[in-house]
């Protein structure tokens, strides 16, 4: 035949690829943990068909997925399963109104904002008994739980007024998609990787304007608001490649996989033309490392044993290898690969009161692991994993980039790579 | 990112061949897309279970009789012998505890109670060295209440067949009930989950302590140990009779356990193991692969010295059918195939169906082959390659075992 | 089942013919209090009846050609609206016309439309797209028509269930084999039991042959020649629905120019071959019919290009023959009841035959009143008016089903209607899905078991739809067989069972196995051979046809 048919059975609704092989059912971290989820394969291509047929089959309890996307690395025949589950949600619920809790768990740059204005009062009056019991019962947050701490300078103004001049002068130009977490709580990892870059030989600027990526916008159903601030960024980092010949670096897993994978698939955000363009800074440094454009001096005497977290959406990505191979470039820093189990937060669906228990069952593997792995801090690209981590094992929880920076040598480092330029 | 070897497909065959040269220091990436079909694997490997439909006895005799296109032959069958005792090795490496011998093949027990040859089974599961000399006489077969994922009358009835004397017991504990609020997910691989604490596996001791009878031995579904078998370990410990698994239908629990314990020591050895990734196109300089893209790692190809394609067969995508040929998607490397769709199935679904004998054509070294011509660094291992049947021969496992370390041996021969 | 033994007795009718004509047959003539045998030689509805579209006819499709057919299409349509709410979706239809067609020919469709009595409304291309996204984008003319889908296997139930409610007695797996004759007088018939190779002898008064196209058979046993005209037709299955409404070609019927969405799948249909009536127990599909059936079926809807096959099948059309007309398509589909009587001199025999699955009703009226002036009953025919148990507005609704995640529970419902409260939900046990992809659980299961017939796996796929999805029974058949051991505690036969089911299966997946399709065989394979040995404990040589 002459047309093009039938070359592969693929629709827009890839889950025509399902074998039904139940694989995915195996790897799925809510399932293993409460029988009110159906689990990925009925919540996905098994649902999927009868909610073509009939809108009605929507299911509440796929509420109850964390969009953690294992099953989506595991199913061996490349179906979007959590991608089926989260459009059947997002057209159940496209139009109702989230609850006030959820938009404001939700709009983590708004919260941030206000917090920072007042942090050290936001700080303290967040972790107060009486407010926790508040959040706990009228906001249905659970009382577990601890806001991450505020920093009481957030990064962009830290960067303007105190890197933000020294920065045209490298050789080199990167732009830095902060996001919500390096500005508003922990600015240090944002200063972390300008060090690091600005020791290699790169400048590291803002971009023209930055909103929060929208990842837990998504989960709450806030899709418009999600379009929004998706089409803000795409614009400005359009701006940065385009005008300013400029890659984007992030810090945050979560913020690289939403604005790359989940912008197009789940918002309809054409970002085909930059999405290349959008790096993970460990991807990016250990391409330069391993293309030998830049070298990376370590101090002496550095000892530490440290356990790598894949957070969920890096294994989506499948970059953790990058993140890992930097690590063990570090002499001195003995790694332990933790198997790849999700931690059981999955941004803000662990704050809520009804998943806390569910949350903490889910990442119980995990802190076992880490547990059992006899280190003194963790490593994970993902801020919300780190709050899950560090609540729940009392160890320290640090991004890569951090440990890198803390590692390494700068002033060696600068010099290495002004002779290698 | 540069590697010594590339290894496209995650399964049996890859991990082995990763664990062959990882462990002699080779920088080794393994590409997976995602699971394997060791998951629908019952407990053993065989190495030839079935010639013409008749059953097996010696393996290694009958070895010697398949045509040169059998990879087998391929390899040499007078190596086999010799590899079979490494893939031992390797498995008791990983921690993987499984008997058998290459020269006499035993019996498995499948889930609907019918004796197939095998090469090694799990030492956990149940296994018939001789068919006239049961391992045991009256067999207590219990049945987890809820369960449908394996057959227990077919089996019950197989096994009387083959002479065991069979009482069916059903039972169930706290655990198990609450599992069953699930309407769908009451798998092998969820029970195995929830019976992992001494709690929980307590219970299930104390029902078959006291319901066994006068059975000389338990059987229970494989549902027990996803990582190691330590759960069964710690179960028959509790029980007081002998204690023996039957695989179940898929997921498997024992295909499970295997590939995680492959895994780890492969991770172990210093192995980087790609989960969810996929090989999509690769680079040729004249007749060498130069570097392989993956959907992942995009801009960033594995650059390596030696590739091996272990990407399977249709079902795991590592070949593919449309509407008018068969090809290999990810090199387009020369196959041995029919491309007459009538020809490649056949009327009858329990009759021999061509397309099982379809992949990808090598040379004797298991080098692929491109318009006719080997690349010098590039192996298939495993199922991708044609000439063999894992259905109609029993010789799935077997092939991507002994391909595998057969091709781990030609990348350190040829430098 | 049969309640009574049925040696001893003398039905008023026995019905020969277990599809829809003859399931509708016996509802009347059991509502008019006439008492009852139904037999066929297979299981319900293996026949034309569960052969075809799911298509219930606006009667649009036949208004240029057939004005008659095209009447009773609509009045048929709107009766089961009512009667069968369960078994139809309203989902409407389109008549599209592409670049390649004439538009001229959508008014001559318009106005024979409107002679026929068929609401049909010329709507805009833009609107078209809008309603159904599916459609070919190109298309230049769009008519909107009352089509709608229909289950052919839970109409061909739901008639039988009312038959029994009343009284009749059916059997599957009976074939006649004669006619009992005594003096020009049918007395009965003589059966083959299928299941243990019985031969049995029962009277009845009167003998309707509704065989469908092996009717032929059925009367030349007694002398009697009709001549059919056996037409072929080859479908394909796609796996999951890409229309919401029927799409149809607006021009004259020609090959696979129909797409209808029926519950979770779409099929596009058919072909029309006129075959030697030797042949007509040859369902597979050819190569050459795929390839007719594709190429057409992605100018209907494009994304058909790309959507996986999970099935091929064919019917053959029960057609009178009339002329030798090698299409089959200018042959009246109208409905021919014969009275052997008057046509052959042979007393108390009946044939009802042509017509339409979606005309069953109308059929089953008609030989109904002749049965009934035979019998001198002056009862009138109900059928139009009554519901079909399964359609009562009573009973569960799927809207309250809010609490715990009810999958299996919402698809029965849509399965069996106010029938599915008779279905056990109680406890997590029934409430286990065996099916995944269809939603059938083991409450489901037993249901169709203890209460519909259900003697083996493909009994039961047509009364709940186990294996019917894309996997094509990948999980559920082993689990569903063995339930099936468990209920008639014969292990062996539900082993054989699940191996006649696979190949069952499989005869509908070859046609069309490549890309998943055939991953799909390779895994199934892989499960019940290399995992569990299904072909060593089991021997289908023999059992298979040997074409």
């Amino acid at each position: 035949m002459a047309e093009r048919m039938q070359l592969c059975n693929i629709s827009e609704n890839n889950f025509e690829q399902c074998t039904k092989c139940s694989i995915c059912t195996t790897v799925c971290p809510v399932a293993a943990v409460t029988t009110d989820y159906p689990g990925p394969k009925q919540a996905g291509p098994d649902g999927e068909r009868y909610r073509l047929k009939d809108p009605a089959y929507f299911d509440k309890a796929l509420k109850l997925c964390l969009n953690c996307k294992r099953c989506e690395v595991a199913c061996p025949s490349g179906v979007h399963i959590a991608d089926i589950i989260q459009h059947a949600r997002m057209r159940a619920t496209m139009g109702k109104r989230a609850s006030l809790r959820d938009t404001m768990l939700a709009n983590t740059d708004l919260l941030g904002t206000m917090a920072n204005l007042v942090a050290p009062v936001a700080n303290a009056t967040l972790g107060l008994s009486p407010t926790k019991l508040v959040m706990h019962s009228v906001m249905a947050i659970d009382k577990h739980r601890t806001f991450p701490a505020y920093s009481r300078q957030k990064f962009t103004t830290w960067f303007k007024r105190h890197a933000a001049k020294e920065q045209d002068a490298f050789a080199h130009h990167v732009s830095y998609f902060h996001g919500c977490y390096v500005n508003y709580n922990f600015p240090k990892l944002g200063q972390d990787l300008v060090k690091l870059m600005n020791a290699v030989g790169y400048g590291v600027h803002l971009l023209d304007k930055e909103q929060c990526c929208g990842v837990a916008l998504i989960a709450n159903g806030l899709y418009k608001q999600a379009m929004r601030q998706g089409r803000t960024n795409i614009d400005s980092i359009r701006k940065s490649v385009n005008r300013d010949h400029r890659v984007v670096l992030t810090t945050s897993s979560s913020c690289t996989f939403n604005m790359r994978d989940e912008y197009p698939s789940m918002l309809g955000i054409e970002n085909e033309d930059v999405r290349n363009s959008i790096n993970l800074a460990t991807r990016f440094i250990y391409n330069l490392v391993d293309e030998e454009k830049i070298k990376l001096i370590f101090k002496q005497n550095y000892k530490r044993r440290i356990a790598y977290h894949t957070a969920c959406h890096m294994q989506r990505m499948g970059w953790q290898l990058y993140s890992i191979e930097l690590l063990r470039m570090i002499p001195g820093l003995d790694l332990v690969e933790l198997e790849q189990n999700c931690c059981g937060i999955s941004g803000t669906y662990g704050f809520k009161k009804e998943n806390y228990e569910r949350s903490q069952a889910i990442g119980a593997t995990l802190f076992k692991d880490i547990a059992d792995a006899k280190v003194e801090a963790v490593a994970t690209d993902c801020e919300t994993c780190k709050w899950q981590i560090e609540m729940s094992t009392s160890l320290p929880v640090e991004n890569p980039i951090s440990i890198l920076a803390d590692a390494l040598d700068i002033e060696a480092t600068r010099q290495a790579n002004l002779i290698s330029d | 990112m540069r590697m010594d070897t590339v290894i496209m497909g995650g399964g049996l065959s890859a991990l082995a061949c990763g664990i062959s040269l990882a462990k002699r220091g080779k920088r080794v990436t393994i590409v997976a897309s995602g699971q394997s079909t060791m998951l629908f694997n019952g407990g053993s490997m065989e190495l030839l279970g079935c010639i013409d439909g008749k059953p097996v006895e010696k393996p290694l005799e009958a070895i010697a009789t398949l045509p040169g296109s059998h990879p087998y032959s391929k390899i040499g069958a007078d190596r086999i012998a010799a590899l079979s005792e490494r893939v031992k090795l390797l498995f008791s490496d990983s921690g993987i505890e499984m008997t058998g011998s290459a020269n006499a093949n035993h019996w498995r027990i499948t889930p609907m109670g019918v004796a197939k040859p095998a090469w090694l089974t799990l030492n956990d599961h149940l296994r018939i060295d001789d068919l006239n000399n049961l391992p045991a006489k009256h067999l207590a077969l219990m049945c987890v209440r809820g369960f449908f994922d394996l057959p227990n009358a077919m089996l019950a009835q197989g096994l009387r067949d083959l002479g065991f004397e069979v009482d069916m017991i059903e039972f169930t504990t706290d655990d198990i009930t609450s599992l069953r609020r699930s309407p769908s997910e009451m798998r092998a691989t969820s029970l195995a989950k929830r019976l992992v604490s001494n709690h929980a596996l307590q219970r299930v001791a104390d029902q078959l302590n006291s319901l066994a009878g006068e059975a000389d031995m338990v059987l229970m579904p494989s549902v027990f140990g996803q990582t190691d078998s330590s759960d069964f370990q710690t179960l028959q410990a509790m029980t007081r009779k002998p204690l023996r698994l039957v695989a179940t239908l898929p997921p498997s629990v024992a295909g499970m356990r295997m590939m995680t314990q492959l895994r780890h020591y492969f991770r172990m050895l210093g192995g980087t193991y790609l989960m969810g990734d996929t090989a999509v196109s690769g680079t040729f300089e004249g007749d060498k692969l130069t570097s392989v893209t993956t959907a992942k790692l995009g801009d960033m190809p594995l650059k390596a010295d030696n590739f091996v394609l272990a990407t399977g067969s249709f079902v795991s995508r590592g070949l593919r059918a449309d509407y008018e040929r068969v090809y290999e998607p990810v090199l387009g490397v020369d196959l041995d195939v029919d491309n007459d769709r009538e020809h490649w199935t056949s009327f009858g679904v329990l009759q021999p169906q061509a397309y099982f004998g379809y992949g990808v054509a090598t040379d004797e070294q298991l080098r692929c082959l491109k318009n006719g011509k080997p690349i010098q660094n590039l192996r298939a291992i495993g199922s991708v390659l044609s000439g063999h049947d894992s259905v109609k021969m029993g010789d799935g496992t077997g092939v991507s075992l002994m391909t595998a370390i057969a091709a781990a041996d030609h990348i350190r021969e040829n430098k | 089942m049969v309640t009574n033994d049925i040696y001893n007795k003398e039905y008023d009718v026995i019905i020969v013919g277990g599809g829809a004509t003859g399931a509708g047959t016996a509802r009347d003539c059991a509502l008019r209090g006439l008492s009852v045998l139904l037999v066929e030689r297979n299981d319900y509805s293996t026949g034309a009846t569960g052969r075809n579209h799911g298509l219930m006819h606006s009667g649009a499709r036949y208004a240029v050609t057939d004005g008659e057919s095209a009447s009773e299409c609509i009045s048929e349509n709107m009766i089961l609206r009512r009667i069968a709410r369960h078994c139809v979706e309203e989902t409407d239809g389109l008549f599209i016309t592409l670049p390649e067609d004439d538009l001229q020919y959508q008014q001559t469709f318009v106005e024979a439309c409107q002679r026929a009595g068929i609401s049909a409304d010329i709507i805009d291309p833009e609107e078209a797209r809008r309603i159904e996204p599916a459609v070919n984008p190109q298309l230049i003319g769009a008519v909107r028509v009352p089509d709608a889908a229909i289950d052919p296997f839970r109409l061909t139930v739901g008639n039988l269930l009312d038959a029994r409610l009343h009284g009749a007695e059916t059997l599957n797996y009976h074939e006649v084999e004669g006619l009992i004759i005594n003096q020009n007088r049918v007395e009965g018939v003589k059966l083959l039991n299928k299941l243990n190779g019985e031969r049995i002898e029962v009277r009845s008064r009167v003998v309707v042959n509704a065989a469908g196209i092996w009717g032929q058979r059925i009367a030349q046993t007694a002398g009697v020649n009709i001549s059919m005209f056996p037409a072929r037709g080859a479908l394909l299955i796609f796996g999951h629905r890409v229309n919401n409404m029927v799409i149809n070609r607006c021009r004259k019927p020609a090959n696979a120019d129909i797409l209808v969405p029926d519950d979770t799948v779409c099929v596009i249909g058919t072909t029309s071959d006129r075959i030697p009536i030797e042949t007509v127990d040859d369902m597979r599909v050819t190569r050459e019919e795929v390839d007719v059936l594709l190429k057409e079926g992605v100018k209907i809807a494009p994304s058909l290009a790309t959507t996986r096959i999970i099935r091929a099948y064919a019917g053959v059309r029960p057609l009178v023959a009339s002329d030798d007309d090698p299409s089959g398509r200018s042959i009246s589909r109208g409905i021919v009841c014969l009275d052997h009587a008057k046509r052959d001199g042979l007393e108390s025999f009946i044939t009802i035959t042509g017509g339409k699955m979606m005309t069953y009703r109308l059929m089953g009226e008609i030989a109904t009143n002749a049965v009934c002036a035979k019998l001198g009953n002056t009862a009138p025919c109900v059928t139009a008016n009554q519901p079909l148990p399964g359609s009562e507005e009573d009973g569960p609704n799927q809207g309250d089903l809010t609490k715990r995640y009810s999958f299996g529970q919402r698809a029965a419902i849509g399965r069996h209607g106010s029938l599915a409260a008779r279905i056990e939900k109680d406890n997590d046990i029934d409430n286990a899905l065996v099916c995944e992809c269809e939603g059938v659980t083991v409450g489901e299961i037993k249901y169709a078991v203890h209460q519909l017939h259900v003697h083996n796996l493909v009994n039961l796929r047509r009364r709940t739809r186990v294996g019917m999805g894309t996997c094509q029974g990948k999980l559920c058949s082993c689990r569903a067989a063995s339930l099936m051991g468990e209920f008639s505690h014969d292990v062996k036969r539900a082993q054989e069972d699940l191996a006649a089911f696979l190949d069952e299966r499989w005869k509908g997946m070859r046609p069309v196995a490549w890309g998943d399709t055939l991953r799909e065989a390779q895994l199934t394979a892989s499960i019940y051979e290399g995992l569990c040995g299904l072909d060593t404990a089991v021997n289908l040589q023999g059992k298979e046809d040997v074409q």
